[in-house]
């Protein structure tokens, strides 16, 4: 975790990043607003995967199940945005919960295929309940709703208003990492049993990181699907989880900001790549920045970037060994 | 439906046997390689497509037949899985095996993308071997000749490897390095060439589960992405790094998709994720996992 | 010390900021104006259409004259990769920087994408390359245009073309279980019905299915005279090549519901002998083969235009003249226009944008596809079996389920 000044003073400039970002030129502002959103999701996931060490392949259950459940609702009449997002979250949670409930049991690799599988579920349930969903078409709608009155459908609005909820999701996740909370989950991160043998019940705390991770992915994925009034399968496939993961770890697990600049480089990278002349090869760019990153640059740029700049003090979470992650738990 | 009657569901049971068959040998080489190596290949998938490519390919510019594709593509595929465990995996060995699984996705991404500038996204030709086109009848029902030869293949090429590793001093050798690396070392086995070759190895099945498959199923750079998934599922199912749980895990699953078929048609795609979550939750190990060994 | 962290977290800041891209055109009223051809560069549908449908519409452009209204006009080609969220992005991106037309948008999920942001931002878009009907049903919209096919045109020409004949009564149908599938099935059963014609059975198979033998087996069994191959992409590739396998081609008639001369050109033997319907085929008559002949020419490598690609060069000769004669680009102005207006060219016969729905109606074709050894020269795949007139080949008015919003 970025402590203490240089935490805030990464925060502040992000901050005032995300602030000038639509006046920027050669920014086209619902690209803006996509990338605040992926920023968000990437946030949530570095609350599971920095604070627990477990690698979720599944985080697109919460981020397109959330955007497909406030898109449905959009489409049913409602015509308040935040009652819109807090049925996604809604949904968001108790999916949560109730993955949560089956796979914190397990860690490592049981814990990522059990999300990888789940999310397939919700996969195919999507493509059938075309009724519902929209099937292959994905779901539509006209309008993002209001918010107290006020119309949501100006770009520039609604990208401040998601900023607004990012910056407050982010601090939130902030908060959790230098709470008592998060020092638990810290300390069993460090070494599980010992944290069992003090007492803790390490699994409600993982349960909880869980749930605060697939909550926030929701908002970020019911933010995502208002702003371009539509819900499509693609954020409900298993590889919008892969590339949840690469953002954050191109980030920096562990560093809550990291991600948000990984969730940045990846995606201006990838918007701008598929336009240019090699843009169908957009795959193969990223892939190899991906495994450039994981061969030699393991923290992430913001990961890498603090270690620069404080060699003598390395950060609980950037040691090379992720503790716990893969191998199979036999308890 | 068609109609429901015991012929119908005993040649669902073939189906099944051959989707099995396909799985038991993806799922083979995937447990073979994270039993030794700590690794879940994600480019597996991948490593099936381009035994499909090689067998393209070797038809296109050199006439190579079916049947000697059947070798040569593991051959080709699984010394390119070696080049690829030497130059990059075996760099992030002393790592957690999160690092492996996220470079191995990332090879997918390249591979995927690659192969698709070289053959385009719509497909690429490969007929039945002319041996094999036609029906046999089995008595109960016609059937292609081909789908009964992917069966009798897959069963014994699974009966061979088990063999080999559970009854062969070879085998033994690999099983040692897998429990105990060091004890291994320590008796003068070079585990490094063992761990390639396993890795070469594991990929090499995989490449051959692609050349059967390239008369059947179109053969597609993006191939690789419909089968990966269930494959980690099966072989989370019989077990990481089970060789029998795979095997068996792997034409039961088949016949079970193929039959949940006949029973409720919906269900049939997502019947082997529900499978697996009822076996992680109740039976962590997998159906063959062995008493697990300390991480 | 802080001040150099806040210069570094800045530089990091503006790293991040820079690969954005060149600044956008601003959209003056003497500026160029664009066509944004938003389609599928590099997956699936990029032979379909891709490079080739932006080649199209720039010959278009060129045959024009370059320029109307006195402003040039740029032909924009943008890859939406198959996801409709992108599609959506990018089209109101195009639409925001000065496309006055987004055009192509082949793949349904894309199309309906961008038809909602097309009547955000009133700009026109017309889809060529997506099938679903819902374009010019539930989802319609004052603008957007449909203009190549749809699933009602593909059934209702290939289902009444066999079910005439009196081996075409029973059919059996490989049908998937998703929203495409049961509308193909509901439109291919409405045209089997007047002529006395039905599916005997029909099997919806689950998503993710890529082994059709058991339901192969079944027709067998079932013997009807026609197998109705109703599903698409790769579901199709493997269908047919299964059928193959068990030799179903040479015990009843094939008839597929989608498929496109480029996929014919990348698996011959696999759709040798099956029916299907297109909407334009480059060897139809002299005057297509001359325009398939400059497009091949511009491309290179032989290869031959697909009816989509044709149908994007219609649609951008045919809405450039609209700009002319209303004098504007403004899409209320244009879409008046259109608005039953008839017109004929090489790709569309008899053709009318219909203003009930916004369906563009025109000639459509039954055709057989060649085996390799039948072909009189590269990509003729096709044998023109019968012309479709517009009045039956498209929904009719009566049926059409857009409640319209103009």
């Amino acid at each position: 975790m970025i402590a203490g000044r240089r935490g805030a003073l990464v925060g502040v400039a992000l901050l005032a990043i995300g602030l000038v970002l639509p006046f920027v030129p050669g920014v086209y502002i619902v690209f803006a607003i996509d990338l605040v959103c992926f920023a968000l999701v990437a946030v949530a996931f570095d609350m599971l995967l920095g604070f627990t060490g477990l690698l979720s392949f599944g985080h697109a259950l919460f981020w397109g199940g959330a955007g497909y459940v406030a898109t449905i609702a959009i489409a049913h009449g409602v015509t308040s945005f935040p009652l819109a997002v807090v049925a996604g979250a809604a949904y968001a949670f108790v999916l949560s919960a109730a993955v949560g409930a089956i796979a914190v049991r397990r860690s490592g690799i049981y814990f990522a295929m059990i999300t990888l599988a789940i999310g397939e579920i919700q996969y195919f349930l999507a493509f059938q309940l075309d009724d519902l969903t929209g099937g292959e078409n994905g779901l539509s709608v006209t309008t993002r709703g209001t918010l107290f009155g006020l119309s949501l459908e100006n770009d520039r609005v609604y990208y401040y208003l998601v900023l607004f909820v990012a910056v407050l999701g982010t601090a939130f996740a902030l908060r959790v990492a230098n709470s008592p909370y998060g020092a638990v989950l810290a300390a069993m991160r460090e070494n599980e049993s010992r944290a069992k043998s003090i007492g803790y019940d390490t699994e409600r705390f993982k349960l909880g990181a869980f749930v605060m991770s697939g909550t926030l992915a929701g908002v970020a994925g019911a933010l995502y699907a208002i702003a371009n009034r539509l819900a499509s399968l693609d954020a409900v496939d298993w590889h919008t989880s892969g590339t949840i993961v690469m953002m954050t770890i191109l980030g920096g697990i562990g560093t809550i900001y990291g991600p948000i600049v990984g969730a940045a480089v990846f995606q201006s990278l990838d918007f701008f790549v598929s336009k240019t002349a090699i843009g169908d090869k957009t795959n193969i760019v990223m892939g190899l920045v991906f495994a450039a990153v994981i061969l030699v640059a393991r923290r992430g740029i913001v990961g890498e970037l603090l270690r620069a700049l404080a060699p003598r003090r390395p950060l609980p979470l950037q040691d090379d060994d992720l503790p716990g992650a893969l191998v199979p738990d036999p308890s | 439906m068609p109609q429901v009657t015991p012929d119908y569901v005993l040649l669902q049971v073939f189906n099944g046997l051959v989707n099995g068959g396909f799985y038991a040998l993806l799922a083979l080489g995937l447990s073979i390689i994270f039993g030794m190596l700590r690794i879940v290949n994600f480019a597996h998938g991948t490593m099936y497509m381009l035994g499909a490519f090689v067998a393209y390919y070797g038809a296109q510019e050199i006439h190579l037949p079916f049947f000697a594709a059947l070798i040569v593509a593991p051959v080709i595929v699984g010394a390119f899985g070696l080049l690829l465990e030497v130059t990059l995996l075996r760099r992030l060995y002393g790592l957690d095996p999160l690092y492996n699984l996220l470079l191995t996705f990332a090879i997918v991404l390249v591979l995927e993308d690659l192969m698709r500038l070289a053959a385009g996204a719509l497909g690429s030709p490969y007929e039945t071997p002319a041996l094999l086109a036609g029906v046999t009848n089995l008595g109960f029902t016609e059937y292609p000749a081909y789908r009964l030869f992917v069966i009798v293949v897959s069963v014994i090429v699974c009966g061979v490897v088990y063999f080999v590793i559970e009854r062969t001093p070879v085998g033994a050798r690999i099983r040692a390095a897998t429990e105990n690396p060091a004890l291994t070392r320590a008796f003068g086995i070079d585990t490094s060439r063992l761990v390639s070759a396993t890795f070469a190895f594991g990929v090499g099945l995989a490449a051959l589960a692609g050349v059967l498959a390239a008369p059947n199923t179109n053969v597609t750079p993006t191939m690789g992405d419909s089968v990966i998934i269930n494959t980690f599922a099966i072989v989370v199912i019989g077990g990481l790094g089970s060789i029998a749980g795979s095997i068996v895990a792997g034409f039961a699953l088949g016949v079970i998709a193929a039959v949940g078929a006949v029973v409720y048609p919906p269900i049939s795609n997502t019947l082997i994720f529900i499978v697996m979550v009822l076996v992680i939750m109740f039976r962590p190990a997998g159906l063959f996992g062995a008493a697990e060994r300390a991480a | 010390m802080n001040t150099s962290r806040f210069c570094l977290a800045l530089a990091a800041a503006s790293a991040i900021v820079l690969p954005l891209g060149a600044p956008l055109g601003v959209a003056a009223d003497d500026g160029p104006i664009k066509i944004a051809v938003i389609t599928d560069m590099s997956g699936v549908y990029a032979a379909l259409s891709g490079q080739g449908a932006v080649e199209a519409t720039k010959m278009a452009v060129e045959d024009f004259g370059g320029k109307v209204l006195g402003r040039t006009i740029e032909v924009d080609g943008i890859d939406h990769r198959n996801k409709g969220d992108e599609a959506a992005a990018k089209a109101a991106e195009a639409y925001d920087g000065g496309a006055e037309l987004a055009l192509d948008m082949t793949n349904s999920a894309t199309a309906l994408a961008v038809a909602g942001v097309a009547k955000q931002k009133h700009k026109l878009a017309i889809v060529t390359g997506a099938g679903s009907s819902a374009i010019t049903g539930a989802s319609c919209n004052r603008y957007t245009y449909h203009y190549a096919y749809d699933t009602y045109a593909l059934a209702s020409s290939t289902g009444r073309n066999i079910a005439r004949q009196s081996d075409g009564k029973t059919w059996y149908g490989i049908v998937p279980n998703y929203a495409f599938g049961t509308q193909m099935l509901a439109d291919f059963t409405a045209a089997l019905e007047p002529e006395g014609a039905k599916f005997i059975h029909a099997d919806m198979i689950p998503l993710g299915n890529t082994d059709f033998s058991s339901y192969l087996l079944a027709a067998k069994a079932a013997n009807p005279q026609v197998l109705g191959i109703l599903n698409a992409g790769a579901d199709t590739v493997n269908t047919m090549k299964q059928v193959k396998q068990f030799g179903l081609d040479k015990q009843m008639k094939i008839a597929v519901g989608l498929l496109f001369l480029s996929d014919v050109d990348a698996l011959p033997d696999v759709f040798s002998g099956s029916r299907i319907t297109t909407s334009w085929y480059w060897n139809e008559d002299k005057p297509s083969r001359a325009w398939a002949d400059r497009f091949t020419q511009r491309v290179g490598n032989g290869v031959r235009p697909t009816d989509i690609q044709a149908a994007d060069y219609s649609a951008t000769t045919q809405w450039l003249n609209a700009v002319k004669a209303v004098g504007s680009v403004d899409a209320d102005k244009v879409q008046q226009y259109l608005d039953g207006h008839q017109f004929n060219d090489f790709y569309a016969h008899a053709a009318e944008w219909r203003a009930r729905d916004h369906r563009v109606t025109h000639e459509m074709y039954v055709v057989d596809v060649l085996d390799k050894s039948k072909i009189k020269e590269p990509h003729a795949w096709f044998k023109i079996v019968q012309v479709i007139p517009p009045s039956r080949a498209f929904r009719p008015e009566s049926q059409s389920k857009c409640v319209k919003d103009w």
